[in-house]
């Protein structure tokens, strides 16, 4: 127990925390927009996915920023593929989504083969790069400020990022059309508001954000690609959406608890090498489960309070 | 003649073959008041709604201001100077009432949304045309009159010069009439032009300076407001007599419905209603009179089971019914006709047979071991249709494609069709043609001669005194008067209960309150 704690309260813990919550955030703030917007994206996952097996291949023939923007843009076409099946063609969000994962699942290994030339689980054959690291050097001997040293890029524009949506939403004339498409879509389209219009850009704006999330993933987190490397965070920031209540603030910090777990469960097997790796694995998703359980059973305590439900 | 509107032979036929218009014309001069009257599904709605470019005419052409006017959507009809409140609103609900104003025109500073000045040109618009309301109230607290002054507050914001206004008393008190009556007239003062659409015909003549007058998707006539009368425009939009009246209750049955020292608390722990107690006999209605907002809307969700009792009892002959959930209630035998029709009343995504069987759902000629009956509900949805007169092309139709008053003759249908022992009606014929209004009133009636407890609400005081055999007036949660109906009974009586002018002592309400 000691143990554990001595590495929890480490400066090297928090700095895995940032680490895995960063590719997090991202994803959540994707979910958030298109959420707000009225579509629940599902293809957070599978864009994830794909963005990050693009900036590995494009980060091996060009500068990593390349390969982040092109990892973004992969993200973004997904969004606008959506927006033309979903608004378009009036397929079913939820069924558009699945198909993106389950696209996204076979269409990395097989591009990834092709990319490698044979190679179908890992790109260790590409010289990917590596997202700058944000070295403080001055800051590494001083208390509190040291937590401030060696994360990544990406992680810092995280930060800009969740201030930015927020700004968007709440200080924007077009975050305001955008909760109003999400809420109440009659209102805005009486008003003159192109409703399918910002519906494709919500959607857009959020393939391009997982994108950032995905070349995080696969260009700090880790370097390169592995299959299905993603594990599920898609879904996480699905439930840290929903768990931060639809706030760009709230959904930060529910994407950082997840990244606390996340982080545990890879500094624990260390610690604990009774437990099996793959329970410890399964941590960040039974904490979401519950967390989504006791969010749903204050909801319903509060409205009993008030003598709503009965 | 100068003319802001010219309308020439607009045809609209929906997806479903539903003609709603068929070569309807319509010419409005500037500054007027332009009534458009004429049954349920007659065609107003689909018509202003072409005016406004949320529907698009199949043929037919289109003039502003002696223009051709070719409208993709409502942002060109807003550019070209039209401005429409819808007869179901579309505001959004969590935002405050400045945000639905500005919402697609905002004032910026930059890309910053410039809140301030949103609150300050709300604050002065609702000044000048006197259409009061908090600019920085959440839209979803305020009652339906203040919603409405919020759409009207969003036209001016665009600066419509023409104003449609769909059915827009059909949801007010009849003080928020007068209110709104007041400032459609600073409007029209001003050099705008208001079209206003309502079914009860001595509003549109207070109002209205002409009037377009609509059957069965045709126009029928235009006529001048100050030269016509009401039987004469009654008969040119049914093409009959029709005759409002109801007879008084001959039964005079044991009690039915006991509510007893009733308090009820809002979510937010404010006091509703307050110790209450009223008794319902079968085979009478009890008629609840009060400015929207005092607690009538309040006890008839407390009894139908929607809204939970903070102490107090009701009772339903000899079971309280408190305890029990809304289905339990209703295999008592309770029947609800709710006052939102859109929010409480109906699923408008489903068809119109499945709204009809919606409330049994356990019974088994609906619903056998788990499977639908399709075969049952279709038939027990065509004879219903048939026997209220529901205009809708068939049973498989959404609900949300019917017109305003036949959706909600779809409510009374499904909460009608089965003989019921205690039946709440809140505003029955909200946006209800003269038509259907009498049928409306003889279904209630009828249900009552067969021996029904009905506690009846509306906003409409010829209403409540048409129908009701008893009537008790509602004052901030409280009881503070009770009649016998007669004929010596006025509205204007009501009213100075209503607005808690005067209050009877308990001595006094004791003998109407049985
Ligand atoms: N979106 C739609 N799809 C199909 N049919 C529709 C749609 N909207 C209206 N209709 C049909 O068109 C006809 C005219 O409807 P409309 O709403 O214009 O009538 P209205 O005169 O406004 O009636 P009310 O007084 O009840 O509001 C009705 O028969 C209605 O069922
Ligand atoms: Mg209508």
């Amino acid at each position: 127990m000691i143990e554990l704690l001595t590495a929890v309260f480490s400066v090297t813990f928090f700095v895995t925390v940032i680490r895995a919550s960063t590719p997090l955030v991202f994803a959540t703030m994707g979910g958030l927009i298109s959420d707000l917007s009225g579509a629940l994206n599902v293809a957070l996952e599978g864009m994830m996915l794909i963005a990050a097996l693009t900036s590995v291949i494009v980060s091996a023939y060009a500068p990593w920023w390349v390969g982040v923007l092109a990892g973004v843009s992969a993200g973004a076409m997904l969004g606008a593929v959506m927006a033309l099946f979903h608004l378009r063609l009036k397929a079913d969000i939820i069924l558009v989504g699945f198909g993106v994962n389950i696209l996204a699942t076979g269409g990395t290994v097989f591009a990834l083969s092709l990319a490698t030339g044979g190679d179908k689980g890992t790109s260790i054959n590409l010289p990917s790069k590596a997202i700058p690291r944000v070295n403080l050097p001055f800051l590494e001997d001083v208390p509190v400020l040291n937590l401030l040293h060696g994360h990544s890029l990406l992680s810092w524009f995280a930060v800009l990022t969740v201030v930015a949506i927020w700004y968007f939403l709440y200080r924007t004339p077009w975050g305001l059309w955008l909760r109003g498409v999400g809420e109440y879509p009659a209102a805005p389209e009486a008003a003159g508001v192109n409703v399918r219009q910002v519906r494709t850009w919500a959607l857009v704006a959020s393939g391009a954000l997982s994108g950032l999330g995905g070349a995080q993933l696969a260009m700090f987190n880790y370097v390169g690609f592995t299959r299905d490397m993603t594990a599920g965070r898609g879904f996480i920031a699905l439930g840290a959406v929903l768990l931060g209540a639809r706030h760009p603030i709230g959904a930060l910090f529910a994407a950082l608890l997840f990244g606390v777990f996340e982080a545990l469960s890879i500094v624990m097997p260390n610690l604990f090498s009774w437990i099996p790796g793959e329970l410890i694995q399964t941590i960040p998703f039974v904490v979401t489960v519950l967390a989504l359980i006791l969010l749903s059973i204050r909801a319903q305590r509060a409205l009993k309070a008030r003598g709503v439900a009965n | 003649m100068q003319r802001v509107i010219e309308a020439r032979g607009i045809t609209r036929i929906y997806p479903g073959g539903t003609v709603a218009n068929d070569g309807v014309s319509l010419v409005v001069r500037p500054g007027e008041v332009h009534a458009v009257v004429g049954e349920n599904g007659a065609g107003k709605s689909t018509l202003m709604k072409i005016l406004f470019g949320i529907e698009k005419p199949d043929a037919g052409d289109l003039l502003i201001d002696g223009r051709e006017a070719r409208f993709e959507g409502p942002r060109d009809a807003i550019d070209r100077g039209v401005g429409m409140v819808f007869q179901h609103f579309s505001l959004v609900p969590s935002f405050t009432v400045y945000e639905n104003v500005v919402l697609g025109s905002e004032p910026r500073a930059g890309a910053r949304f410039d809140r301030a000045a949103a609150i300050e040109r709300v604050r002065h618009l609702s000044e000048t045309f006197r259409l009061k309301v908090d600019p920085e109230a959440q839209t979803r607290t305020l009652p339906v009159g203040q919603q409405q002054r919020v759409e009207i507050l969003k036209a001016l914001y665009r600066d419509a010069k023409i104003l449609i206004l769909d059915e827009p008393t059909a949801v007010l008190a009849p003080q928020e009439v007068d209110e709104l009556f007041t400032a459609i007239r600073t409007l029209t003062a001003e050099g705008r032009t208001v079209i206003f659409i309502a079914h009860k015909l001595p509003e549109v003549l207070e109002i209205s300076d002409r009037i377009t007058v609509m059957r069965a998707g045709k126009t029928v006539g235009e006529v001048v407001a100050a030269e016509t009368s009401e039987p004469q425009l009654a008969a040119m939009m049914v093409g009959r007599e029709v005759a409002l009246r109801v007879d008084r209750s001959t039964h005079d049955g044991p009690r039915a419905v006991t509510v007893e020292n009733l308090t009820l608390k809002a979510d937010t722990g404010v006091t509703l209603a307050e110790n209450l107690s009223l008794n319902v006999h079968e085979g009478e209605i009890v008629g609840l009179v009060g400015v929207e907002g005092n607690g009538q809307a309040e006890l008839l969700e407390a009894v139908a089971g929607l809204r939970a009792v903070s102490s107090g009892d009701i009772r339903l002959k000899d079971t309280s019914l408190t305890a029990l959930s809304v289905l339990e209630r209703r295999h008592l035998g309770l029947s609800s006709i709710p006052e939102d029709r859109l929010a409480e009343g109906l699923a408008v995504e489903s068809t119109t047979a499945e709204n009809l069987v919606a409330t049994r759902l356990d019974d088994p000629r609906f619903a056998k071991r788990g499977l639908l009956n399709l075969r049952a509900i279709r038939a027990h949805a065509t004879a219903l249709i048939d026997r209220f007169s529901i205009r809708v092309g068939g049973p498989e139709f959404k609900v949300g494609t019917l017109s305003g008053g036949n959706m909600q003759k779809v409510v009374v249908a499904r909460e009608l069709s089965e003989q019921p022992v205690v039946l709440l009606v809140n505003q029955p014929t909200r946006g209800v043609d003269l038509g259907a209004t009498q049928f409306i009133w003889k279904s209630i009636t009828d249900a009552r001669d067969k021996g029904a407890a009905v506690l009846l609400s509306s906003a409409d005081l010829s209403e409540l005194l048409a129908l009701s055999d008893r009537l008790v007036v509602f004052y901030h949660g409280r009881i503070v008067a009770a009649f016998r109906n007669s004929e010596a009974l006025t509205a204007e009586t009501l009213g100075s209960y209503m607005l808690g002018a005067d209050r009877m002592d308990d001595g006094q309400m004791e003998a109407a309150l049985r």
